[in-house]
Formats: C-alpha cells, structure tokens, sequence
C-alpha cells in the first residue's frame, strides 16, 4: 500500500510537471503579449518592460519555468494577470463550486450507470423505457439538455432555480466549502435543501452522458459474468437469479465498469466547463473561460495543474476500488 | 469423516433393486441450434439411476455426456433455449417441463454438483466460508462439511478467497458444497480431469467414501473409462447422443459388448499397452453432431460394420456377454481378439551416446511473481536440472502441475532465457515445439498451407518448391492436401494437432518439443497421436523430448522416462524399467495413481499436493509426503545416482541410496 501511494505520488508529480512545461511552451507560442493585455492599450513600452521584469517574464523560458516550479513547491501559483490575485486564491474561491458540482455529477452518473446496467442485464420490467430514456437523453449536446432542463423545471414549473449555486442570504463558510456539506455541518437544513435543488439540474446535465457509458459497460460485463462457471455453481446450488445476480455477479462485473467511471471524470471536468456557462455556476469553468481571452496564463496554469491532479487522484481511488472489488488484484 | 446426520438405513443397500429409481430419463432428445444448423447433442437416451448408487457415464468429447448431466440438473445453457423431447425424471421432479422455479427448488433441496475447473467453478470474488454457507446454511456445518471433505484447517479455510487455495483443495471445497443440505443426487462432471493424477486418485476416493456415508447418488460424468472404473456401481458409454451401451462397472470393462466399448478400452493408455509398434486405434473421429448419419452412428468406424448398420438406429438389446445392454445389431459376432497388431516400429540404429541433441547441465530458472503489498515472490520452476536426449532419442518427462517441465521445454526451445547452467543443442535444425492446444497455436486468418509454409519461406525456397514440401508434410501426418486451403478453425481438434506437427516437422528439427499434445484430446484420437510422432520422429530422424503428467503416456512414448518434482529430476533411465520397477517413492506414488481398469487399480494413495515451488522444502523436496523418508532427508538433498547393474537408471533418493546397490 505504502508503495502504491508512493507510485502514485510521484506520478502525479511527473504529471504536473508535464502539464506545467506544456503550458509554458503555449505561453510562448501564442501571439498575443499578457503584460501588454494587462496594462491596457496606452501602456509606454519602459512600463511594460518595468512589469515585465517584476513579473519575471523578460528570463529565459527555462528560468521562468524553474520559477514557477519553484513558487509551486511552496503553494505558489503566482499572480493572476486579470484578477491581480494570487491564482492560489482564485481557485480556492472558485474550486468548491465546481468540485460540488463534479461530485454531484459523479453520483448521478454510477447510480443512473448502475442502475441501468443491473436493470438491463437482468432483465427487469421497464428496464427498455428506462434504458430507451437514459439514450436519448445522453445522445443529446449538454447544453441542449441545460436549455431544455431550464425552460420545463424553471420557466414552466417552477421546480428548480437556473441560476447560481445558492439563494438563501448568509451562507456558512467553510470548512470545506461545498454547500451541501457546510449547511449540514452548520446545521442549516434551508442551506442543504437549497443548495441541493440548484445542483440537481446542471448535474444530471454533466452526469447523465457518463452515465449511460458505465451503465452500458456494466451491463456487457454483467452478461459475460453471468455466463461464466461460478455463476452455474450458484444456479446449480439453487439460488434465486435475483441473488445469483446481485451477490455473485455484480462484484464480479465492477471492474470495467470502474475503469470507465475513472475516464468518465476526466471527460466530465470538460463538461463542467459548459455547463457553468449556462447556469451561471460560480466555478473554475467560469474562472478559466474569463481567463482565456485575457491570456491570463498564471490562472489557466493554476487550473490545468488543478484538474491534472485531480484526474490522477480520481484514477488512484479507481484503482483502489478496484482492489477492494477483486481480492486477487494486489496494489 | 463424520456425517452425524445420515440415515443408516438408507445407505445399507445402496442397490437395493426394489427402491423405486431416483432419476428416470426416458426418450430424451437435446438439439441446440447453433449458427441456423441443429446440433443434436442427445437423440433418444433411456436410463434410470437407483439411489445411492454411482452411475459412470462415458463418452468422447461430442458425445452428449455433459448435456446429460446437466439436462439432470435443470441447467443447459438457455441462449438460445436448446429444444427437449421425452422426460427426465429427478426426485419425483418433470425436469422438462417444470416451471424455472420449480427446478431451481429441486436443485436447492435434492440435487449437488460438482464441475470441472474448480478454478472458474467457485466465485473468485467470494470468501470460501460464505460460498459455503449459501446452501450449508450455518458456519459451524461449513467447518463440518470441509473436515469431512479433508480440507485442513477448515475454520481459518472459510476466511480463504478461491485462488488462495490448491487445486486439489478447491475442488475438495467444491464438493463440500455439493454435498451440504444432504442431497438426493449429485453429478459431477469430469470433476477430476483438471487435477494431477495423484490428487486425482484422492479425489475419486472422497466420492466414493461420501457415497458410502451419506447414501446419496452420483452421476460420474468422465471421458475416461479408467476414472469411471475406479468408483463407480454402473458404467453408461456414450456415443453420438445414445447411448451404446450400459451395464455394472465390473462388466462392461471386463465383457465390453459394444465395438465401441471395446475400441475404447483397447485405445486406452495403459501401463500394459504395447511398446514395440503403434498402439491399437479407432479408424476415423467422434460423429459431428451437426450431422449424424442415419444408422448407428459408430458405423463408419467399426470394423463390424454392415450395410444394415446404415440404415436404422440401433436399439437397446440385451448384451449377451453381460447382463447390461447395449445397442448394436452385430452383438453375435465376436470381435477379433485383438486388432490385428501388424507392423512393429522399424528398427532405429543405436543411438550414439556422443552427440547429443540436447545436453542441459545443471540448468537453474526462477520467476520473480510480484505478490500482495510490496513483497516480491521467487517462484523456482528449475532447480538445477541435468539431462541429455541423444540423436534420435525420445525421453518423456513426467511430472505434475508446477515442477517445471513445461518451463523447461520452453527454455530448451529459446523462448525463456535460463538464469544458470548450459543448454547445448546439436548441429541439426533448431527445435520446434508442439502444444498442448493446438487449436490456439495456429493463427486464425492463416491457411494452413500458409502455417506450413512460413518456415520454408525464411530458407529461400520457392513457391512450387513450397507448396510441394507442404503437401509432403501433411501426407506425412496422414492429412489430405486440401487441407492446405483451410483455415485453422475448420478442423477439427485431431486434425488441428496434426497440422502443428507438418508445421513443426516440415523442416525436421534435430529435436521435437512435446508439450502434452494428447492431453486435451479424447482418448482414442490421443491414442492416433502418439502413434503418428512414433512413426515420424523414427522416420525422420528426429529426437523428442516428450513432456506429459500420463506416466502411461510416457511410457509408450519414451525410450526413456525422466520424473521431474519441483524443478528437479528425481529419477531417469529406460522406460520400461521405470514404469515396471521405479525406485524413487515419488515415481512409485505416480504410478500407483494412473487410473486403471480391474482389480490392481486399487494402490498405495500420495497424501498430500505436490509443494510450492515458492518455497520448495529443504533437503529432498519431495520428504513432506514420503512414506519412506527419514530424517536426513529434511537437510540433505540427494544426488542422482546410477544403479548398479543397469543401463543408466538413475535416481536421487537418500534412503534408496543407504539400501545398496548403487554407484
């Protein structure tokens, strides 16, 4: 165990570091000059030089690059060209949101994926509605599924707000700044339930494709399992398929099903992106996007570190799941 | 072994003629469709099984003996739904046409089984301790049924996940399950054939002990008459989905009626079989059960055949030699004593003992597995293995599952790099090997012309001169030249393993590497087999090292016989010395395990399984199950040593060595 977190570790470094040089290397490539952006159109050519040289950006690449590791060693992500924030700031600001937004995504897509891929493999009554819904809901655009989900749940009944991420005045902070999780610690249930309804629509936009890719893994990898011998010795001991599916076949099933879960998060960061537009959703999809036209690279670096990391400890957990799921797999 | 619960009265006369039969098939027809083609797995089988008693079922691969047993347990593949006609009959259950539910209650409340591969047969995922606990019902009654199955330990066994257990004791926990809740029947299929020979033989013993103590019946589902000998009461032999013929143990192996029967018997590989020229042999292969002809679906390979034969079904009649029966209508005709045993092996020059074609001094290898947390495992395959193959010599090599053989060939071959000691091959053309799956060993897409023909093409040769090689290696191996236009997957498994031998003869190599080439098939195509690489090793000059875990096999085979155990040799010299007078304990326990048919069967069992070759024991690794070893044997690991007197029969064994006679 130790070594498989220590291998993780020093993945996630050797990923970070990839990711930090390949910003810089498009830093470099792009046309446009970020401290002449950010000083404005009148800026005298000595002031940019001056800013230049406080920021750093009149080294070499290779000495700026070292710099930069070098800030990130300490927490350091430098300031944000835009906002004139430390970019570690920022993100702290922004992050919360969208990671509670991921999350969300996350558990609509494995309960509506594992649903659909027991329920199909199985058999079950209505399980080809719900199959039949899940598909065509997952082969539209995001965005499409957003404008909809606004114009039914919001504008004609009413249901669900469209906006934001909260409605209720004064909400807690901290500790860990996901809503849901700080008004149940706080014990402010209007928060709670707020919150919740805000996340319902932007996450089932983000979670529903996912979704019908894990349910149709395990659902295929289900159908293999219940043809194998173990599951005829369960048969053969005369177990009800209710039983011989749900305690000999799905554990046996998870694996693929896991694998896909762990590539789904990579693709749903991406999809966060979108949907914050539309909802209006106070995260690093909003940050990034405002980020870019301003060439704001200190923050796009922070958030492209940000979701690299993410994605390696995501695969760690997957991988880690995957162990408890299959005693014969060692970490 | 204590099964506090049985009723004595039941198991006294377990073939008590008057007790109504527990299972009753009659006119039972099984067709599958596959691919739009029917397959007619069973065409009209009747049988009836008494209680508490073991009914052997017989039959070569095709034959319908698996869809037998589980047509009994309710459980043929459902995808697509297989189509039956007439009855069975299971503990007062119509199995055809009860309901799923009803079925499933049978099989909870009176039936058990006991498959093949305890490896897939047991849920990996699942502790030991709960799968057991699924029909046994309480913890305390699973410790019970694994101590009467004789697993070790049993209580720390139920914390044990499948793959952290042997073999042999996977399958021992597979049968506790079989028999937990006392059920009125249980079939096993071909619940040994997985195993080394010598957890083999333990495990037909536990069956039929747990008969005895718990009177429930067995259905012996084997391709192999010899294991179905060893236990059970009634032998059934199928052919082509009927049956040919039925009656007790005793008397279809000992007044075998039906010619397949006897062919059967005759082809087996038996510790007598013949040495000096080809082994006796069923012409042709099994029926396709896509098309059986319209009569007896032996005919076409039975030397009694008349035109009748062809034309109607044979029917069950009384067997005349037995009181069984058994359906054929030339059963008044005697069959030829013995097949007419013409052509010995041609005489083959002395060999020369200078060149050898292989020489292995002292060969060491060892596998780094990585293992749980952060440990690493050194599994060693070879430890420290001397053996010569002179020019046009054929040595088997014998040993169980995990002592190495197979790595050694490989290694021998050049696909595995040795760690320690010195291969030296002989001038001749490097080796090539042949594999147990022939099936999997030829690519798919390829022709097998192309499969032939692909060692040709690296020596130069041109088209025509290619394409004629090709037809002379395939009518070498007893193929037509059509042949060389098919792919791989339209023969069939005979035909497949002569193909992978053109392929590796095409080029004779100064040596062929046999790695089990019969095992996987049935027994009278396995017999087809060997005869074929007799004939062409002698024929081409080639040497053979032959590895096989059959001592009869090796016996046929070999000129000599070398026994491996754990990465070591532990006895080699000619073959029918060892298998007539072995003198390694180790040797003699494997020749006491081949099953065999008639009263000598019975020998001195080998506790135990074979040891780890993570850790292989000290001294001699053999000492844990010796019989005979004494104490120097737990530090001292012995020399191989010649017999005095002999032809280079050789064994590493301390006691046998402090008897005399030896150096």
């Amino acid at each position: 165990m130790t070594q498989f977190v220590l291998k993780r570790l020093a993945a996630m470094v050797a990923v970070l570091l990839v990711l930090a040089a390949t910003v810089f290397v498009l830093q470099r490539l792009t046309p446009t000059d970020p401290v002449h952006a950010m000083l404005g159109g009148n800026a005298s050519k000595a002031m940019i030089a001056a800013e230049k040289h406080k920021l750093g950006y009149d080294k070499p690449m290779v000495a700026q690059y070292v710099d930069y590791i070098g800030g990130l060693l300490h927490g350091d992500l430098q300031m944000s060209l835009r906002t004139r924030r430390p970019v570690a700031t920022d993100l702290g600001q922004y992050l919360p949101a969208t990671l509670e937004l991921t999350l969300f995504a996350l558990v609509v897509a494995v309960v509506l994926g594992g649903l659909m891929g027991i329920a199909t493999a199985a058999r079950f009554r209505g399980s080809g509605v719900l199959r039949v819904v899940l598909l065509s809901a997952a082969s539209a655009p995001s965005f499409l599924l957003a404008v909809l989900g606004i114009l039914l749940f919001y504008r004609k009944l009413g249901w669900l707000p469209a906006t934001g991420r909260s409605s209720v005045a004064n909400v807690p902070t901290g500790p860990t700044g996901l809503l849901t999780v700080d008004g149940l610690l706080h014990g402010r249930l209007d928060v709670v339930t707020d919150a919740f309804k805000h996340l319902v629509l932007p996450g089932l936009c983000v979670g529903i494709g996912p979704a019908m890719s894990i349910g149709r893994v395990l659902r295929s990898s289900l159908v293999n399992t219940m043809r194998t011998d173990y599951v005829r010795t369960a048969r053969a001991k005369g177990q009800r398929e209710s039983v011989v599916l749900l305690r000999h076949a799905v554990r046996n099933s998870l694996g693929p099903a896991l694998s896909m879960t762990g590539l789904q998060v990579g693709l749903m960061f991406a999809g966060v992106v979108v949907i914050e537009q539309v909802f209006a959703w106070p995260g690093i999809g909003l940050y990034t996007i405002q980020s870019i036209p301003r060439t704001d690279f200190p923050a796009i670096a922070g958030v492209t570190l940000v979701l690299g990391a993410g994605y390696v400890i995501v695969n760690a957990v997957i991988d880690v799941l995957q162990a408890a799921a299959d005693p014969r797999i060692a970490l | 072994m204590t099964f506090t619960s049985v009723q004595p009265t039941e198991v006294a006369s377990p073939r008590s003629p008057s007790a109504p039969p527990l299972v009753t098939i009659e006119g039972l027809h099984v067709t599958f469709e596959r691919g739009g083609r029917d397959v007619r797995a069973l065409r009209g089988v009747d049988l009836s099984i008494a209680p508490g008693e073991i009914l052997g079922v017989v039959g070569e691969s095709g034959s319908g003996k698996s869809v037998l047993g589980l047509s009994m347990l309710g459980l043929l593949p459902t995808e697509p739904p297989p189509r039956l006609e007439g009855s069975i009959e299971v503990c007062g259950v119509d199995v055809v046409h009860a309901d799923d539910d009803t079925r499933r209650r049978l099989r909870r409340r009176h039936l058990g089984a006991i498959f093949q591969d305890p490896m897939t047969s047991l849920n990996p995922t699942m502790r030991i301790g709960r799968q057991l606990a699924e029909v046994a019902g309480t913890e305390a009654e699973a410790v019970r049924l694994l101590d009467a199955v004789g697993v070790p330990e049993p209580k720390r066994r139920l914390r044990s996940f499948p793959h952290e257990l042997s073999g042999g004791l996977r399958q021992r926990v597979m049968i506790a399950m079989a028999v937990a809740g006392e059920p009125s029947l249980v079939v096993a299929d071909e619940p040994t054939t997985a195993l080394d020979v010598t957890v083999q033989a333990q495990i037909l013993e536990l069956l039929g002990h747990l008969r005895d103590e718990l009177g429930c019946s067995f259905v012996l589902v084997t391709h192999d008459l010899g294991v179905a000998a060893q236990v059970s009461d009634r032998i059934a032999v199928l052919y082509g989905g009927r049956i040919a013929e039925v009656g007790a143990a005793a008397d279809v192996l000992e007044r075998p009626a039906h010619p397949y029967t006897v062919g059967l018997l005759r082809s087996r590989l038996t510790l007598q079989a013949r040495r000096a020229g080809p082994l006796p042999t069923l012409i042709g292969e099994p029926p396709d059960p896509r098309a059986h002809p319209p009569g007896c679906a032996f005919a076409p390979r039975c030397t009694l055949h008349v035109d009748a034969c062809d034309e109607t079904l044979p029917d069950l009649v009384s067997a005349g030699g037995h009181p069984g029966v058994a359906a054929c209508i030339r059963l008044d005709v005697p069959l030829a004593e013995e097949v007419a045993l013409v052509d010995a092996w041609p005489e083959v020059e002395a060999v020369s003992a200078i060149e050898p074609a292989v020489r292995l001094t002292a060969v060491f290898k060892d596998f780094e597995l990585k293992s749980g947390w952060r440990s690493k495992e050194v599994l060693h395959a070879l430890r420290g293995v001397d053996l010569e193959v002179a020019e046009g010599e054929s040595v088997a090599l014998v040993g169980e599952s995990g002592c190495g053989k197979s790595t050694l060939l490989r290694a021998i071959a050049g696909l595995l790099p040795i760690d320690d000691g010195a291969i030296a091959l002989g001038p001749g053309a490097r080796p090539q090997m042949v594999f147990q799956d022939a099936g999997a060993s030829l690519t798919p897409w390829l022709t097998v012309g192309e499969l032939i023909g692909e060692r040709l093409r690296s020596e130069g040769c041109g088209r025509s001169e290619r394409d004629r090689r090709v037809r002379e290696a395939l009518q070498l191996v007893g193929l037509p030249a059509e042949v060389a236009e098919a792919k791989a997957v339209q023969l069939s498994g005979g035909q497949r393993q002569r193909v992978a031998l053109a392929r590796a003869t095409v080029v004779p190599p100064e040596v062929l590497l046999c790695d089990e080439p019969t095992s996987a098939l049935d027994v009278s195509l396995a017999a087809t087999v060997l005869n074929l690489l007799g004939r062409l090793r002698r024929e081409l000059g080639m040497a053979m090292l032959f590895v096989t875990h059959d001592l009869g096999a090796a016996r046929v085979v070999g000129d000599r016989i070398a026994v491996m155990y754990l990465g070591r040799i532990v006895e080699v010299g000619p073959a029918e010395e060892v298998a007539s007078a072995p003198q390694h304990p180790y040797t003699q326990a494997l020749l006491g395990a081949v099953p065999g048919v008639g009263a000598a069967a019975r020998r001195t069992r080998l506790e135990g399984e074979p040891a780890s070759p993570l850790r292989p024991p000290s001294g001699c690794a053999f000492h844990p199950r010796c019989s005979q070893a004494v104490d120097a044997c737990h530090t001292d690991g012995p020399e191989l040593v010649t017999l005095r007197g002999s032809s280079g029969h050789r064994v590493a064994c301390g006691p046998a060595h402090a008897a005399g006679g030896w150096g």
